[in-house]
């Protein structure tokens, strides 16, 4: 139980709107920087599709690199809108209020980033939509069922747009306030947006049950993605260190490790930029790491799990791309850092209560996480490619080019601008969700001091 | 009907097709069938194809060739499956050449230099025919005319031109050709080289010759290696050579003999056969009749394995296979015949067929017949590098008015030491005939654009022939190219064997080398026999163009059975050790160059189909490396990529470093055929030329170039680059055995092999019980 | 749907003889040649992206002096049960009734998903435009597509030349006699170490081929059923039941 000030739905409505009705002074240099990166990573692509793949570091066998692993990485991100809006949801979490709105953004923006980088990484991007959407019926040419590359757009496009409403649900009340405390131009939009909402009690109920009933139906979609993604590369019997059955729980739970260590670097991020110290507090911290200590923990022995089964056959590419993968430079290097952010250093620290409430040892940890975490699918997806098979006379090591790792900055700039420019528009934190938990909150005695109390868990 | 000459190809080229597919079916009757004139292949724009049938004088072998047309373009070559040398088949070389004919690069137009080292003019035709004729006048009686060895009828032609005129023909062959030659004339006492039935030998020792690559007849000897691998009991090759080549690393056993003591393995293997009386008394004493007993003292494996740099096991292990599995048969070439002592390694090599009886019989040397046409050989060796000295002297010392080049690229291919561009401008008027730039042609006065011999008539005879009589015909597949949406030809080339007989005017009884080969034509037809039987003259010349040459199976050379060698410590015994040139201590390597696999000695560098195809052993394209025995750049801390110096007394290149667990220690070995000065825009500026620190030690009975007894010291330049190069980033040593090369022991299936290959690997984890469980499951080492 | 094999009345094929093969990189170049497979230029080695349809892969056994090196030519097996084929989004690749796992060219966009899923890495993708300097493009065979950047490609059993084939053989009323089609890679390979022709036809060299003692595919374990059948390489200094390389 923790400690907190009691906070008026006034200074409530005025704190958290401040990003749409007080914008702060860092807010336009930083969006206008962001924007120059996003437009020179959108001409990065450009040459990308104008020139040729030859452009990336690509080779022979090494046919999928940098792309597919933030494709891959971004996906995982995605996880966390829903890990927090839905599951904590149904399991009536009370301390998730806050961060959902946030959460569930992260999961809009990084779905349409990860989006991108399969359709940029084609040969012939502009012929993608013509040959995959079945559209010809005529020639009775149909899309190849049997790919993983038409589940995954099946399954992520699914999950945009189940994202994507369930976020709008969500906002519905918040901009019908916006609406009521704006004039010109921006009432005239919420106006629209809030598609008449008036906060009677008929629309209350219908949208609190459209919010239950979308996390149900999404959390089914939430497992199915990352197990899809993961497929991408366990139905390939031939690349060593892909053909694994482990890979959908494994890649699940990975995805849930990191995107819910992005919500902890974008909650820390919040009450600083914002200054919502009086909503997203400690607390809010020490019960996501908590929570993050059990995913990591789970996800740490199925790593060491499909490593054990891989080299347990003893087969000798299999051995070869382990070796690899953990002894040779420069893998070796990527190796133990990715052990070591994804894991030792994160856990490490979040068993100590005192870093648990400390905001910004939190907001590190969670970054050396997902540092960790895009090693480890750059680990999973390259060293495979690069060495697996018996013909070592075609074995080929991979040098990203510049415009690679631009990109990988690019999308990373791209999503940050996105949050950015939303937030401009739309309270961050959901105005709604703050009151209500407010109104169930509870009060402890405190020797004869009486202090109000977040509603925990029940308990 | 009077066919035109148009019609004419055409109508050869659609029975060559037919060919093709009836040999197949064997029905070789149908071969001269002609076609209805309803279904002309003038009909080109349907997109029928027509394979014509021709050949490349510019290679040795003369290899029969086809070439497919489609309106008017060459479209692919292939081996001419009629033809006697190659039987169908093809180098990665005659794919490549195409390119020449539609190079971009190709030189356009004649041009004329304004001054020594001048910029060039383009001038027209007329013009340079009319400054080739009063330069050819001017150096009447004091005329050279240079070519690579082209046999056949471009060769004559540039011999009798150089007579008419007083002056010289002069050949410039990079190879030991000229080794060969004597060592032949002085084993056999014939003057053109042997047939080695290598089909029908069980063993075979080939020394020095990279003969499956680029030896002689590479493709003709590959397609009976062919053979000698499957026909009946498969053979066994024992190879000798300094460097594993694609030829040693082909080979059951390899003897990675010292740069320079082929001779000496050859003699220690006699030493074994004699010592162990591995053959009969009779072949013993055969090559006894002229060499003498006391030759051989010395010559035991345990004596000379240190200087031979093979152990004695293998040496004896090879003599007894070589004697005790017959028919065998022994050869010699390439790098053996590379050093000052190169006619005693060939000769003591040849020497050994006595002892196992391979002179005359299957599977062993046969002589070839004298050539069919009078002053038509195939000799497709050069002119002594001695000869040459003398040659450019006189040029040097202006003695020499005129020269006209073709084909030779003497600038890139002498070393250092002879200085070919002074030469070059003593001579008032250098005229250079080429298809593509290169180091020798940006040296002349004059550059005559010259058809290739896709465009051109001529003939060439196999050298060696294949045992039997053969001519083979070249006739031009193509037209002129026009260039693309117009603006003329690619080239307005002339044929150089076409220019000089007009130039001749008469003197030599033919005004083009069309008129030329069908004299010839007429001539086989008049013999009466071989391969095309006609009942008149027209016909017979479509047979012939429709088969791509004339052959006679009948028409063999006598071998005499009880040959003996000639004491080949007869010559000079101070050669028998070969000396190198070094500078002495720290010159620790021994430079092998090596002619490249598809670039030849330079002569397709040009092509990027051939820069980019890779070097077999090393994979490498694009560029000049040095291939180094693995462990010692390990231990000299070479690795792959680095930048070396290769310095000789003459000079240094770079070349990058290949470490390779194929190579010999102390031996270095650089491909020939890069580092051209000039070019097309592929090969100019690309890679270096190891020709150029070549010592210019001779061979001390031809006085053939000794390429391969040059020492040099190996330096990093502390630069690193890529190795261009296939293989991937790790050197390729099987992760697990059997696979991919499943390899069987003699009369092992491959399903055994794959169940040892599986109990093995699970021994190396340790897991010796599962091994007993697993029996059942077969699979790649699974 | 595809013809079971049995159902078929060609199935192309291919035998290659290790033992035979001695590296010479002729029917590298012949089907470069043939198949307008773009020129690989050096950076292209620089950086792994040679196109090659069909490779001669060296290995090396041992060490000096004892050192063998070993020859495999190695193309698209055509695999009846391929892994590249299911992976395809596009159904750009799949096999078709003759055996023949084939590539259209047209369809693919390049997600180079097949190549990663093909065991043998005999695809190849184009990285950039191929270009041909105008002259070059004289030589260029009619009969097949000059592709363009960013789709993959490999060997097509040179199905111009079958097309051709075939087309000629039923215009004559006849079936195709074996020999009557030739690769470019087998018409050049001067040891005939390569063998092409149809599995259908018991007389055929190839199907006679097949019943050698040292007949192998290359990854059984995988059940890919490759239409390209090995003969294993002859070592004579090795002993039956002893493992090698
Ligand atoms: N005698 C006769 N003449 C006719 C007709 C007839 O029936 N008989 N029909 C007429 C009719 S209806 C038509 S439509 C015209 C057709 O005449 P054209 O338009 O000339 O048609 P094609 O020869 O089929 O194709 C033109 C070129 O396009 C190339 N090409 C193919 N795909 C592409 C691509 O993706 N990009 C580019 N840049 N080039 C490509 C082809 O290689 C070919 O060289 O002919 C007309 N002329
Ligand atoms: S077969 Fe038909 S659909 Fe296919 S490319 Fe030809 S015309 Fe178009
Ligand atoms: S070898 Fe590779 S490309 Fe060819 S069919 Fe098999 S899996 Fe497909
Ligand atoms: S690269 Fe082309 S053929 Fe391969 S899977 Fe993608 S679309 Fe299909
Ligand atoms: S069969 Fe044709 S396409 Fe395939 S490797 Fe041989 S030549 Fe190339
Ligand atoms: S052409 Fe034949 S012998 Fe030469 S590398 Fe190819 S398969 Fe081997």
């Amino acid at each position: 139980m923790q400690q907190r000030r009691t906070i008026d739905q006034i200074h409530t409505n005025r704190v958290l709107l401040n990003g749409q009705l007080d914008t702060p002074k860092w807010w336009a240099p930083t969006v206008i920087t962001l924007g120059i990166i996003v437009a020179i990573g959108f001409f990065m692509i450009g040459i990308m599709v104008n020139k040729g793949l030859g452009v990336t570091g690509l080779s022979r066998p090494v046919y999928w690199g940098l792309f597919i692993t933030t494709f891959v990485f971004w996906v995982g991100i995605s996880h966390a809108g829903i890990m927090i809006s839905a599951i904590l949801r149904l399991s009536q979490a009370e301390w998730r209020r806050p961060v959902t709105r946030a959460a569930e953004l992260l999961t809009v923006f990084s779905l349409l980033t990860a989006l991108m980088f399969p359709l940029m990484h084609a040969g012939r991007p502009w012929r993608i939509i013509y040959y995959i959407l079945p559209y010809d019926f005529a020639r009775g040419i149909m899309p190849n069922v049997r790919s993983p590359l038409i589940w995954d757009p099946v399954a992520i496009s699914t999950y945009l747009t189940g994202s994507t409403l369930f976020l709008y649900i969500a906002l519905l009340p918040d901009l019908g306030n916006l609406r009521d405390r704006t004039t010109g131009w921006q009432n005239a939009l919420y106006t629209i947006l809030s598609l008449g909402w008036r906060g009677n009690p008929r629309q209350w109920k219908l949208q609190t049950v459209g919010g239950i009933l979308l996390s149900a139906l999404m959390l089914p979609i939430f497992v199915s993605v990352h197990s899809i993604v993961s497929w991408d590369f366990a139905v390939t019997p031939a690349v060593e260190g892909w053909h694994s059955t482990i890979f959908a729980p494994y890649f699940v739970i990975g995805a849930v490790h990191s995107g819910v260590s992005a919500v902890v670097t974008m909650m820390a991020l919040m009450r600083w930029l914002w200054k919502w110290e009086d909503f997203i507090r400690p607390e809010h911290f020490d019960a996501l790491a908590r929570l993050l200590i059990v995913v990591a923990t789970g996800w740490l022995a199925f790593t060491f799990l499909e490593l054990i089964f891989a080299v347990y056959g003893l087969d000798a590419p299999e051995l070869a791309l382990r070796e690899l993968q953990i002894f040779q430079w420069p893998w070796n290097i990527l190796f133990i850092t990715f052990v070591i952010t994804g894991y030792i250093i994160p856990v490490g620290m979040w068993l100590q209560k005192s870093v648990r409430n400390n905001i910004a040892l939190m907001f590190w940890s969670s970054l050396f996480v997902n540092i960790g975490m895009w090693l480890e699918r750059f680990l999973i997806i390259v060293p495979g490619l690069a060495r697996r098979t018996p013909f070592v006379y075609t074995w080929e090591s991979y040098r990203p080019s510049g415009l690679e790792w631009f990109i990988l900055f690019w999308s990373l700039a791209w999503v940050t601008f996105l949050m950015l420019l939303f937030s401009r528009f739309f309270p961050l934190v959901p105005l709604f969700e703050q009151k209500e938990s407010e109104t169930f909150s509870d009060s402890i005695k405190i020797g004869r001091v009486k202090v109000p109390a977040i509603v925990r868990e029940a308990d | 009907m009077k066919l035109s000459r148009r019609e004419f190809l055409a109508l050869g080229a659609k029975a060559t097709a037919g060919t093709m597919i009836f040999a197949a079916c064997g029905l070789p009757e149908r071969e001269l069938i002609v076609q209805s004139p309803i279904d002309m292949p003038e009909d080109l724009v349907r997109g029928e194809d027509a394979w014509y049938a021709t050949t490349w004088p510019d290679m040795p072998g003369g290899d029969g060739l086809i070439v497919r047309v489609m309106q008017g373009r060459a479209k692919k070559i292939a081996g001419n499956p009629d033809h006697p040398v190659n039987l169908g088949k093809q180098s990665a070389r005659h794919d490549a050449a195409i390119q020449l004919t539609y190079h971009p690069d190709r030189i356009s137009e004649p041009m004329l230099r304004q001054s020594k080292g001048g910029l060039y003019d383009p001038i027209s035709w007329q013009r340079a025919e009319q400054l080739l004729q009063s330069a050819v006048e001017a150096g009447k009686d004091n005329l050279s005319v240079v070519t690579n060895p082209l046999g056949g009828h471009l060769e004559w032609v540039a011999i009798n031109f150089a007579a008419l005129n007083g002056g010289r023909h002069i050949k410039y062959d990079p190879t030991e050709q000229g080794v060969m030659q004597d060592a032949i004339k002085f084993v056999y006492d014939q003057e053109d080289p042997p047939y080695y039935d290598i089909s029908n030998a069980k063993t075979i020792l080939s020394v020095g010759a990279d003969w499956l690559s680029t030896w002689q007849s590479s493709v003709g000897y590959s397609v009976r290696y062919g053979d000698f691998r499957s026909k009946g009991e498969r053979g066994y090759l024992i190879h000798a050579e300094s460097r594993m080549s694609m030829t040693a690393a082909n080979a059951d056993l390899w003897l990675p003999v010292m740069p320079g003591y082929e001779g000496h393995l050859a003699m220690s293997i006699a030493h074994v056969i004699v010592d162990e009386r591995l053959t009969g008394s009779g072949e013993i004493s055969r090559f006894f009749n002229q060499i003498p007993t006391a030759s051989l003292v010395g010559f035991r494996p345990e004596d000379v394995e240190e200087r031979v740099g093979v152990s004695a096991e293998r040496i004896r292990k090879a003599a007894r296979h070589f004697a005790e599995n017959r028919p065998s048969l022994a050869f010699a070439g390439g790098s053996a015949g590379g050093h000052t002592n190169g006619q005693f390694n060939i000769a003591a090599t040849h020497a050994l067929n006595t002892l196992v009886g391979a002179v005359g019989s299957d599977g062993g040397v046969k002589y070839n017949p004298l050539p069919t046409l009078d002053g038509l050989s195939g000799r497709c060796s050069g002119d002594s590098f001695s000869d040459w000295e003398v040659e450019l002297a006189q040029w040097r010392g202006g003695n020499v008015q005129t020269v006209i080049i073709r084909g030779a690229d003497i600038v890139h291919g002498m070393p250092n030491s002879v200085d070919v561009v002074g030469a070059l401008v003593g001579v008032p008027t250098v005229i250079g005939f080429g298809s593509v730039m290169n180091d020798t042609l940006a040296n002349c006065d004059l550059i005559l654009p010259e058809k290739t011999f896709l465009e051109t008539w001529g003939t060439t005879i196999p050298d060696p022939a294949p045992g039997y009589e053969v001519v083979t015909i070249q006739q031009p597949v193509i037209g002129d190219t026009e260039l693309f949406g117009g603006g003329g030809l690619i080239s307005d080339a002339r044929g150089f064997g076409d220019e000089l007989l007009r130039l001749a005017d008469g003197g030599l009884g033919a005004d083009d080398m069309e008129e030329l080969v069908n004299i010839s034509i007429d001539q086989l037809y008049d013999l009466n026999r071989g391969s095309v039987s006609a009942p008149d003259k027209r016909l017979f010349k479509q047979g012939v163009l429709q088969r791509g040459g004339w052959w006679d199976t009948q028409a063999t050379a006598e071998t005499p059975s009880d040959h003996a060698p000639p004491n080949v410590f007869d010559l000079d015994s101070t050669v028998n050790y070969s000396s190198t040139d070094g500078l002495g201590a720290g010159n620790d390597f021994h430079l092998v160059p090596f002619l490249s696999n598809s670039l030849y000695e330079g002569r397709l560098s040009a092509t990027p189909f051939a820069v980019q195809n890779p070097d077999p052993m090393s994979s490498a394209a694009w560029t000049t490396w040095a291939e180094i025995n693995a462990q010692e750049a390990e231990h000299l801390g070479i690795r792959e990529g680095d930048v070396l110096f290769i310095k000789s007394e003459h000079g240094e290149i770079e070349a990058l470093a290949y470490p390779t667990p194929g190579g010999r220690p102390g031996v270095i070995g650089v491909p020939i055929g890069l580092g051209h000065e000039y070019g097309g825009r592929y090969d100019e500026g690309l890679g270096a030329n190891v020709f150029k620190i070549l010592a210019p030690r001779v061979e001390a009975a031809s006085g053939s170039l000794a390429w391969a007894a040059t020492r040099v010291r190996v330096e990093r330049s502390g630069r690193k680059r890529e190795l261009p190069k296939f293989e991937g980033e790790v050197t390729a040593f099987p992760v697990e055995p059997g696979v991919p090369v499943l390899v069987v022991a003699p009369g092992e299936s491959a399903h055994d092999a794959e169940v040892a290959n599986h109990h093995k690997y699970q021994q190396n984890f340790l897991l010796p019980d599962k091994s007993e469980a697993t029996e059942e499951g077969s699979g790649g080492g699974h | 749907m595809t013809l079971q094999r049995e159902k078929r009345k060609y199935s192309w094929g291919m035998v290659v003889d290790v033992d035979k093969c001695t590296g010479c990189q002729a029917c590298v170049l012949a089907c470069q040649a043939e198949n307008n497979v773009p020129l690989n230029l050096q950076d292209r080695f620089e950086r792994a992206r040679v196109m090659s349809w069909i490779r001669v892969e060296r290995y090396w056994e041992g060490e000096f002096p004892d050192i063998k090196a070993r020859f495999i030519p190695i193309m698209c097996q055509h695999c009846e049960n391929a892994p590249c084929e299911p992976v395809c989004p596009v159904f750009a690749t799949y096999h078709n009734n003759e055996g023949l796992n084939v590539q259209v060219y047209n369809r693919c966009v390049g997600t180079r998903y097949c190549a990663n899923g093909c065991p043998y890495i005999v695809r190849f993708f184009n990285y950039w435009e191929p270009v041909w300097p105008e002259a070059f493009r004289n030589h260029l065979n009619p009969d097949v597509t000059v592709r363009s950047r960013g789709i993959m490609e490999k060997c097509s059993f040179c199905i111009q030349r079958i097309r051709r084939g075939v087309r000629n053989a039923e215009r004559e009323n006849r079936d195709v006699v074996d020999g009557e089609i030739q690769t470019a890679c087998t018409q050049a390979c001067p040891t005939d170490a390569l063998v092409f022709g149809n599995f259908m036809d018991e007389d055929s060299k190839v199907s006679k081929m097949k019943k050698d003692d040292r007949h192998y595919t290359l990854l059984p374990h995988l059940e890919t059923d490759p239409n390209v059948v090995y003969l294993a390489k002859i070592d004579t200094d090795k002993s039956a039941g002893e493992s090698h390389g």
